[in-house]
């Protein structure tokens, strides 16, 4: 086996395993044993594996309420994942956290806000840090579309080039906010908007390709480290189920199902089959195992109630 | 014979930026803290001393406070300047939707010590946007401590306790009509819990709970009363978020009386907390219904005449209190001229 297709293998169990536990979600979902709001990123999963397979346990990455990807690509644990997503103790945050608040920071998983695009000024902020400190690390923000028109993403890239901070800024551009069409929200291109700030950028259009995303991921996270700069990837992709929740709205009539089918029929998770039914079982034990932890666990009690407020 | 040492609001502020400083952690960033003025000369001299960590910034408020929890998150101490507290709104994102809730929200796995410092304005025509005083937005949101310093001395063991023993967001709301004043040392101080509600002046006919310059201006009243046979005691309420209820309990329980003299709005604020903590106890204590103080129903305005309509005085204070110790407004306390304290004291000449 040559070592591109190695490359492919790794990579695509990890995305298998992100899409196999998010489905393994909207299973579950209408048992209502999952009382948090999901994002899935099914369709995504590329980004997160591509990223990650480039970033070092402390290289820090700051995420958003759709995060299950980036959590579990980045090395955040799976039981702790269904335990926290079932309200348990057990939970990473031990239930306080639940979908939208993943976070791992032994594993370099720094917070996850609910709030469009405030999470993007911390990864500036921790950078800022390092710099003073004279640290060798790099700093990633992942966020949609949507949150490149927060004002705080146009003030965190201009403090990032002013401060030649290490930023690696990471647009998943999946076209939709929340129910929006790009051309509905946006009269400026995002490259020649970071272009405006000095911050050179480069788009993937391919965002299924993990083995693409992963080699360019690995490129730009050198340059960022070399150069003492931030950088801007902007990466297309397609989130293939409803903005929040486990189904798909294509009869609401907001975007057109054609157009998910022509991404799906270049996606590997979804043509490689025979790689999907060669790992599948592993997943599946380790995914059952997970929901069993987190079915078995504890509940919080009126005793975690009004822990770690200040 | 011990001496009596005197110091400015200002300069305790430039020894707890001088001293903060000295810990290689902290991070003093804001709009304002390399220029010339140095935030009123709180923070002159520690550019040059320490160039990597004092960081002058681009007019993005939301943006710098998310920095600093980034900062935070990676291990500094940011201290976070906004010369009008009215600027601060712009990060108010970041404080309540973020800062206060990142040791929650993840179940302890983060913890994010930082400091900001919000000036609040006053007079020669700072007018609706550099004037307010946001108390008790902040206080009402769990998981931030914010303070209200009202002298020297609770300037400097607070923000010393701030970062070296909380692990969390502290908002410290500055009174930019304090800088220039010259306090002298009070007695016992040191023994006070630095993030805690504090006796300032000793009485047994009304208890005053007083804010930031309100505890000054309590104490002209309370001078100005005792001519009068009523003995003022007056609370310092210094913490906002977790003003010590037992020791505000217990005064009005000896004294039978309540006037809260607050720098803010009435309505939910301050007044209507200190209301609450006796009502919910045990309102029998009152001899009288409480009376409170704060700012109009109305914007600030900028002109002189209508500003000193706006803020209550002194004359207003005597008159509230010495109609709680006599039972109604037909007391026979005569009342002093009515001065605003710009004009007592002085010091804030304008324009900023």
């Amino acid at each position: 086996m040559s070592e591109i297709n190695q490359s492919y293998e790794k990579l695509f169990y990890e995305a298998l395993r992100i899409r196999l536990v998010e489905e393994k979600i909207i299973e579950l979902y209408p048992h209502d044993k999952i009382q948090s709001p999901v994002h899935l990123s099914i369709g995504q999963e590329a980004v997160a594996v591509g990223l990650c397979s480039q970033m070092k346990l402390d290289d820090w990455l700051f995420i958003n309420y759709r995060g299950h990807a980036f959590y579990l690509a980045k090395g955040g644990p799976l039981p702790e994942l269904f335990a926290e997503l079932y309200g348990k103790r057990t939970g990473l945050s031990k239930g306080k956290a639940g979908s939208m608040h993943l976070a791992a920071p032994k594993h370099g998983v720094m917070g996850a806000s609910a709030v469009v695009g405030s999470t993007i000024s911390h990864a500036v902020g921790a950078a800022l840090a390092s710099k003073i400190r004279g640290e060798d690390r790099s700093f990633v923000t992942v966020f949609g579309d949507g949150a490149t028109e927060q004002g705080a993403y146009h003030e965190s890239l201009n403090f990032a080039s002013l401060h030649n901070l290490p930023v690696l800024f990471l647009c998943e551009n999946n076209g939709l906010a929340v129910h929006s069409p790009l051309g509905e929200r946006q009269a400026f291109s995002l490259t020649a908007h970071a272009k405006a700030y000095g911050v050179e950028s480069a788009v993937i259009e391919d965002g299924y390709d993990f083995v693409k995303l992963s080699a360019i991921c690995g490129k730009v996270l050198g340059q960022i480290k070399n150069k003492q700069r931030p950088m801007l990837l902007e990466v297309k992709t397609c989130r293939y189920k409803e903005h929040v929740g486990p189904g798909e709205d294509f009869e609401a009539g907001y975007r057109e199902l054609k157009e998910i089918q022509a991404w799906k029929a270049k996606d590997p998770l979804e043509f490689d089959k025979e790689l999907i039914a060669r790992f599948t079982p592993a997943i599946s034990e380790e995914i059952n195992a997970a929901v069993e932890f987190a079915e078995t666990s504890p509940f919080p009690t009126i005793d975690d109630l009004l822990t770690d407020v200040i | 014979m011990s001496t009596t040492k005197k110091m400015k609001y200002r300069e305790a502020l430039a020894i707890a930026m001088a001293e903060a400083m000295e810990d290689p952690r902290s991070l003093l960033i804001g709009q304002g803290v390399t220029d010339f003025k140095g935030i009123w000369g709180t923070t002159t001299g520690l550019p040059q001393k320490f160039p990597k960590r004092v960081i002058e910034t681009p007019l993005s408020e939301d943006g710098v406070a998310g920095i600093c929890m980034g900062a935070s998150l990676n291990g500094m101490y940011p201290i976070n300047t906004h010369i009008r507290a009215d600027f601060g709104l712009l990060i108010f994102n970041q404080l309540i939707n973020l800062a206060a809730k990142y040791r929650y929200m993840f179940g302890g796995l983060f913890e994010v010590p930082m400091m900001f410092r919000m000036v609040i304005g006053r007079s020669w025509g700072q007018g609706a946007q550099h004037s307010q005083s946001f108390q008790s937005l902040l206080g009402h949101i769990p998981g931030l401590v914010v303070i209200m310093p009202s002298n020297p001395q609770s300037i400097i063991q607070s923000y010393r306790h701030a970062r070296k023993h909380h692990k969390g967001p502290v908002v410290m709301f500055e009174h930019r009509l304090m800088y220039e004043l010259e306090f002298e040392d009070k007695p016992n101080q040191d023994l006070l819990n630095p993030f805690g509600s504090r006796i300032d002046r000793e009485g047994g006919d009304l208890t005053i709970v007083a804010t930031s310059v309100m505890v000054l201006e309590a104490a002209r009243a309370a001078d100005y009363l005792s001519q009068f046979g009523i003995n003022a005691e007056i609370i310092d309420l210094h913490s906002i978020s977790h003003p010590d209820n037992d020791l505000i309990f217990n005064s009005v329980k000896k004294t039978g009386r309540l006037l809260v003299a607050d720098t803010s709005w009435l309505p939910y604020g301050v007044a209507a907390e200190m209301s609450r903590v006796i009502a919910e106890r045990d309102p029998a204590i009152l001899k009288q219904p409480i009376k409170s103080l704060g700012m109009q129903p109305a914007p600030c305005p900028t002109a002189k005449t209508l500003e000193d309509f706006y803020y209550p005085d002194v004359r207003d204070i005597v008159n509230a209190s010495a109609s709680l110790v006599h039972g109604g407004d037909d007391h026979s306390v005569p009342l002093p001229p009515k001065q605003a304290m710009t004009d007592f004291y002085k010091h804030f000449k304008g324009p900023f």
